[in-house]
């Protein structure tokens, strides 16, 4: 047997002897998702909203009516321009905003189609994707009645209602993206981090200074076996979002399960940087929780939108792995990209996980 | 008046008897030496006797109390002391001493000069202020037994007090026990250096859970026909 | 040849706390060298530099005509070490242990078993029990097997009989002479003085510092004082008077007895010292001279005699 087989060997008795992490790992995310899942499909009643009317006709006027009785909204202002929109976003606690393109009635009946904005509050962006499902539901139902019309009246061509959304807020089901990154943040870098700071607690870690295997059999013995669990995690996670929350995977899944890959390999890379730096599985802990977990909450993009931020926490996140996994993740799952979009991401990863071990490696054997 | 007194004190792990009905008394004011091969089952003994673990059958009364209803009343009249943990690295020499005052409940006066009474008594007074950490191992130990007896306690328990510690150390180490058993604390301490095992008044030797040899070195010595401890433990082990 | 060759070899923490100071010593190949010291008095530090485990500030070390500092890969080919504390995976079984490490180091159980036999025999009954459930005695072997597993040219013990019971310390000294008949040159350290003559030289190590390298038969012979012994029935008061004794000596309990070195003419002296202790009413037996034990001489180099 070789030594990176037998290292990897070994790694997976200790995984497999430790039930309670174990059981841990994998329940974990489970629980997480059906927690953030069900508390975020909360529905709202009589949101108040503005909706800024630019046609005035017939046809607006009766997309307004649709979204009053709807029961999900409550249209309190009508402002004039854009400017008033904003004043009722600061005065007013609208938590959405409508827009209707000039001759509206017109460009259903000429051109088939007409362009509504929708503007959302995003301090809060689990209400502004559920509010955008409403709008979509109820401009659905509008659109389609209208069709109705005309085929019984003199044609059947169908007209498209397109939304637009300000970029924040693209996304109902933003929480899956986000579990997952947490995941196998926590997974990866946590567990690959304390098991190597294990090693050095106990003394075992010299043992293996000593013995003449390459250190770098030693960290990439480390990396995989939690990549693997990780991975059984992200596929547990990505089946019950699909299955019970009906979340829709737009792009290829090879391809999200690919990216997540490199993720995983950049998240225990991470974790390897972090125990090597660190004395005591206490420390490694430490050292995860406040340099890798929060970052990952808080600077990623995932809770807290990024550019509402200081320059200066613009400029930190770039150096978290977490912030560059959910732009790709976020591509993949809800535009559908392909590697050709996202292939700058993936490169960003992977030289964070090149760069992340070949500092561990150096500092594993540092001999002062 | 016996300050420890065994009676058919068993514990059982599973199938495993760690100590087996062991019967022993000890005097008040008495060093007794508690000996035995490793996992002979002293550690066991000894935390069963300070009201850690309860024995699966038997029993014993620790300076009059019994181990089985009045454990709290038996940490509250014995000190302990090991190799393994004594004091925080992390705190001074004198805020060592103030927080296990405290846990024993001495007023914050009397506290104080207690401490530096005892802190005289080791020469270390010049120390009080410094983080135990960087104090030697040696004085580590010392202190840690001035600590272990602030709250004169009744009955002193040491497990391996003197492992690695240099010979001088140890002797000046041997020296405190001596004062504070004259002053009547009851001393049980375990030791693997068999020098030591002269030292004491009486000794006991375990091995599988069994007390099987007590007395006095010079009883124990004319009994197995040999010059020293060292002898007697290695001709009864290898029996 | 030499086994080892220490030259200058320096070493602080943190800048402040200094470990070793200026350590030279050779140890020649094929032989048992103990380094025996207290706790805290460099022996695991220098170890950890032998191991090539940490670097020194200054000085240069050779094991077997290899630099420690540079050719480190090297040398951790040819060494076994077995460090003070438990470092085997106790999750792991005493059979996976032992494979793990025949891999790490290329090498195969089979092939060496002629030199862990002895020990094997003893821990095989148990190959498949988890390394953290054994006895310290037979994680001890465990461990040693590991550390022996590639045949190493030097073994480094690092207080492998610390807190272990005189039997089990006696079978592990035995254990070390049979590896010994190997060519297995063997550096072993101990806090236990009473061991130092089962090495063929030790060096005894205090505060960093090697104040003596010997045969511990050299060192015994090397005992300046004139070593007596009595017994008494009260050690501690008898301790209490030695305190006020006129002469140049040091005092201590040793066992049941009570040492005393005189550093005295002692034609003179002897008479006096039986003086004082009728004067301050010490019953005693007869005052004997004896040979010193490493234990006596390690007292003597470190301690300063009363009336000096």
């Amino acid at each position: 047997m070789n030594a990176l087989s037998m290292i990897l060997k070994k790694e997976f008795i200790h995984i497999i002897r430790d039930t309670i992490t174990l059981s841990l790992v994998l329940a974990m995310p489970i629980a997480l998702v059906l927690l953030f899942g069900f508390t975020i499909s909360t529905d709202i009643r009589n949101a108040k909203i503005s909706v800024l009317d630019q046609s005035k006709d017939t046809q607006s006027k009766y997309l307004i009516d649709r979204l009053s009785a709807s029961g999900y909204f409550q249209v309190i202002s009508y402002p004039n321009n854009e400017m008033e929109i904003d004043y009722d976003f600061k005065n007013k606690d609208i938590k959405l905003a409508l827009i209707i393109p000039p001759n509206f009635e017109g460009s259903l009946s000429k051109e088939h189609s007409a362009t509504l904005q929708v503007i959302n509050d995003v301090s809060d962006l689990n209400v502004a994707s559920i509010l955008n499902n409403y709008v979509r539901a109820v401009v659905q139902r509008f659109t389609s009645d209208y069709n109705d019309e005309i085929k019984q009246g003199d044609g059947n061509f169908d007209i498209t209602v397109k939304m637009l959304y300000n970029p924040e807020s693209n996304s109902v089901y933003m929480f899956v993206p986000g579990i997952i990154t947490l995941i196998m943040v926590l997974v990866t870098a946590l567990l690959s981090s304390i098991t190597l700071a294990r090693e050095k607690e106990t003394g075992t870690m010299r043992m293996l200074l000593i013995t003449p295997v390459k250190k770098l059999y030693i960290i990439i013995g480390k990396v995989i076996p939690y990549m693997i669990i990780s991975f059984i995690s992200t596929i547990a996670i990505l089946v019950i979002s699909v299955t019970v929350f009906k979340m829709p995977i737009n792009g290829s899944l090879l391809m999200l399960l690919f990216l997540c890959i490199i993720f995983m390999l950049t998240a225990a890379s991470f974790g390897m940087l972090i125990s090597s730096i660190s004395r005591t599985q206490v420390d490694a802990m430490m050292i995860t929780m406040m340099g890798l977990f929060l970052p990952t909450v808080l600077l990623s993009g995932f809770l807290f939108p990024l550019n509402s931020m200081p320059m200066v926490f613009q400029v930190l996140a770039n150096i978290f792995p977490a912030k560059w996994f959910i732009l790709a993740i976020k591509d993949v799952m809800i535009k559908g990209s392909g590697f050709f979009d996202i292939w700058f991401y993936l490169l960003i990863l992977f030289i964070m996980a090149v760069v992340f071990i070949i500092f561990s490696i150096s500092r594993l054997d540092k001999r002062n | 008046m016996y300050s420890i007194e065994a009676n058919q004190l068993t514990k059982q792990f599973g199938t495993f008897t760690a100590v087996d009905h062991i019967c022993f008394e000890v005097r008040e004011g008495e060093i007794f030496g508690f000996l035995g091969a490793n996992g002979a089952g002293k550690t066991t003994a000894i935390k069963m006797m300070s009201g850690l673990l309860l024995p699966t059958s038997g029993t014993a009364t620790i300076a009059g109390y019994d181990i089985l209803t009045q454990s709290k009343l038996i940490k509250r009249n014995i000190g302990y002391m090991s190799q393994k943990f004594s004091l925080y690295g992390d705190l001074t020499v004198f805020e060592n001493m103030q927080l296990f005052g405290t846990i024993y409940k001495i007023p914050r006066k009397e506290l104080k000069e207690r401490i530096m009474n005892s802190l005289r008594e080791l020469e270390m007074d010049a120390q009080a202020n410094t983080l135990v950490d960087s104090i030697p191992l040696g004085w580590k130990q010392k202190l840690a037994f001035a600590t272990a007896i602030l709250h004169r306690p009744k009955i002193v328990f040491l497990d391996e007090p003197t492992s690695g510690v240099d010979p001088i150390v140890r002797r000046e180490f041997w020296k405190l026990i001596y004062q504070a058993a004259s002053k009547g604390v009851t001393i049980l301490v375990t030791t693997h250096y068999m020098d030591e095992a002269e030292y004491c008044n009486r000794i006991s030797i375990m091995s599988e859970g069994q007390i099987k040899l007590i007395g006095t070195p010079e009883e124990l010595k004319k009994q197995m026909g040999v010059d020293s401890i060292n002898d007697v433990f290695v001709k009864f082990v290898k029996r | 040849m030499s086994a080892i060759n220490i030259r200058g070899v320096n070493k602080t923490y943190d800048g402040k706390v200094v470990a070793l100071k200026d350590i030279h010593l050779e140890v020649e190949e094929g032989e048992v060298f103990g380094l025996v010291g207290p706790d805290g008095a460099g022996k695991s530090t220098l170890f950890n530099i032998l191991t090539t485990l940490l670097l020194p500030d200054a000085g240069d070390i050779r094991i077997f005509q290899m630099d420690v500092i540079q050719d480190y890969k090297a040398v951790r080919q040819i060494i076994g070490y077995l460090p003070g504390t438990f470092s085997l995976y106790p999750d792991l079984s005493v059979q996976e242990n032992l494979d793990f490490f025949a891999v790490m180091y290329k090498s195969s159980i089979e092939e060496n078993m002629n030199i862990i036999e002895p020990i094997w025999k003893q821990i095989s009954p148990f190959k498949d029990r988890k390394a953290g459930k054994l006895s310290g005695g037979m994680k001890q072997k465990l461990a040693l097997c590991c550390a022996l597993i590639h045949r190493p040219r030097i073994l480094f013990l690092d207080e492998p009989t610390t807190g272990v019971d005189p039997v089990s310390r006696k079978e592990f000294w035995d254990i070390l002479k049979s590896i010994r008949q190997h060519g297995i040159t063997v550096v072993v350290s101990t806090p236990y003085m009473d061991e130092a003559t089962r090495c063929d030289r030790i060096a005894l190590i205090q505060n960093g510092e090697i104040i003596g390298v010997n045969p511990p038969q050299t060192i015994i012979q090397n005992f300046k004082g004139h070593l007596y012994t009595f017994k008494s029935d009260d050690i501690f008061s008898l301790l209490q008077v030695m305190e006020q004794c006129p002469l140049r000596c040091n005092y201590y309990p040793y066992g049941e007895h009570c040492h005393v070195a005189f550093y005295e003419d002692m034609e003179t002296a002897m008479p006096q010292f039986e003086r004082f202790l009728e004067e301050h009413q010490q019953p005693h037996s007869k005052i004997t001279a004896i040979q010193p034990s490493v234990e006596d001489c390690f007292i003597e180099i470190v301690k300063e005699p009363i009336n000096n």
